[in-house]
């Protein structure tokens, strides 16, 4: 009987311990890491589900997403917005269209740019972003296309969009706010889409994201456009989570390069049936 | 060309067509609703991205060679470093290959996807881990 008291106290003292366990301690304003993305990729839009979730869906192989009958709310497009939207034909989301039917730029290659680059990372193990922190440069890789991006915090002002050339990626600069690390771009390359989804941005884009340490595994991120040319107001983003990778080391350089040769021999040869031809 | 229409298509393969539907519309390209099998002799396997493609000659019954080519993939997950093991060497010109795979869409096209595939009498492995070469079942 003793002994079993023995046990039922230590059993209550370690489960008490892990209860009132510390929560494992990190900087909050240290976001250098290697993270993968643990939120959907390809859902700048607004449409609740997220576009694969809704992708599985229109092909009868997954139930409704839950909110699929409430309202949603499509980007608050302008007339423009709009014509730039239809313009764009994706090979994704709700409007997936073949490849030799749609306009995709990356089916040519070109340059995701910023934020597509943030938003399309492909889900699993190479959906990796890289961020590493020096004096007044703050580096963002992504595994997806190889590419990166620079956001300066050297304290240097945001140029006003009339004041620099677009770019893929944009002009960027990062300061913090608390323990929120804010980044504001302007000066973006209109070819390139928000997404695959193929929501359109113009050269006037101003974009603002927001990256929050919840804790020491994980990393949020929410992003907002202002936009007047295509869009009435401002259009956020999906709500965007990344988990460190603990055994970094473990990881590996899987130079995942968008090659035009051999992206177009695919796209000419395999999905456009041209095999034999 | 030995090649015959299987008439249905089960769910368990329509399910394993859900994780390819990230990239470049797959679902859209090929009927995943059915599936065709044919038998052919490799001329090229580009282990490439974004998806691995097979290349391949078939031979029908009136002597014919039809060009064929197909992909599964994505490629980064079929790496040795990743999960299934494969190498740009899995496959080489003149391996007998034995393909399962969804139809293109377009009827005359001699383009698939991928479901199942036996090199020189070795089923492989499409995903999942593993070194690659898959035990008979």
């Amino acid at each position: 009987m003793r002994t079993l008291k023995i046990l039922v106290g230590s059993l209550t003292v370690s489960l008490m311990a892990m209860a009132q366990a510390p929560a494992a301690k990190f900087d909050p304003k240290d976001l250098t890491g290697i993270y993968h993305r643990e939120t959907p990729f390809q859902t700048y839009s607004n449409v609740p589900g997220g576009a694969n979730e809704l992708q599985a869906f229109l092909l009868g192989q997954a139930a409704a997403p839950q909110k699929l009958n409430q309202p949603t709310e499509e980007a608050p497009f302008t007339a423009a917005g709009q014509k730039a939207f239809d313009k764009n034909i994706p090979s994704y989301g709700r409007r997936i269209t073949a490849p030799r039917l749609g306009n995709d730029p990356q089916a040519m290659c070109d340059p995701w740019g910023v934020p597509r680059m943030l938003n399309g990372q492909v889900a699993g193990p190479h959906s990796t972003l890289e961020i590493q922190v020096t004096k007044g440069r703050t580096f963002m890789f992504a595994a997806w296309h190889h590419d990166y991006r620079i956001v300066y915090t050297d304290g240097r002002k945001l140029p006003k969009v009339d004041e620099v050339e677009p770019r893929w990626n944009g002009y960027s600069v990062g300061a913090w706010e608390g323990d929120t690390f804010v980044v504001h771009s302007v000066g973006f390359d209109a070819r390139a889409w928000l997404d695959h989804n193929g929501y359109p941005h113009s050269e006037e884009m101003q974009l603002e994201e927001r990256y929050h340490k919840k804790d020491a595994d994980f990393m949020e991120m929410d992003e907002t456009i202002v936009d007047p040319l295509y869009y009435s107001k401002p259009f956020k983003s999906d709500h965007k989570v990344w988990k460190l990778i603990k055994d970094w080391d473990k990881q590996w350089d899987e130079q995942i390069y968008c090659v035009p040769s051999e992206e177009l021999k695919f796209n000419n040869l395999i999905r456009d049936g041209n095999v034999g031809k | 060309m030995k090649m015959k229409l299987m008439s249905a298509l089960t769910l368990g393969l329509a399910l394993m067509a859900v994780p390819m539907l990230a990239h470049h519309g797959t679902s859209v390209t090929y009927q995943t609703d059915k599936t065709i099998s044919m038998s052919g002799v490799v001329t090229e396997f580009s282990f490439s991205y974004p998806h691995p493609q097979l290349y391949f000659d078939v031979t029908g019954a009136d002597g014919k060679v039809v060009k064929w080519g197909t992909e599964w993939g994505p490629t980064p997950l079929m790496l040795k470093n990743m999960n299934v093991g494969w190498t740009r060497a899995s496959i080489k010109p003149g391996d007998k290959v034995d393909v399962v795979c969804n139809p293109h869409k377009v009827a005359t096209a001699t383009a698939c996807l991928m479901k199942e595939l036996t090199v020189n009498g070795t089923k492989m492995k499409l995903g999942g881990g593993g070194n690659g070469k898959k035990k008979e079942e």
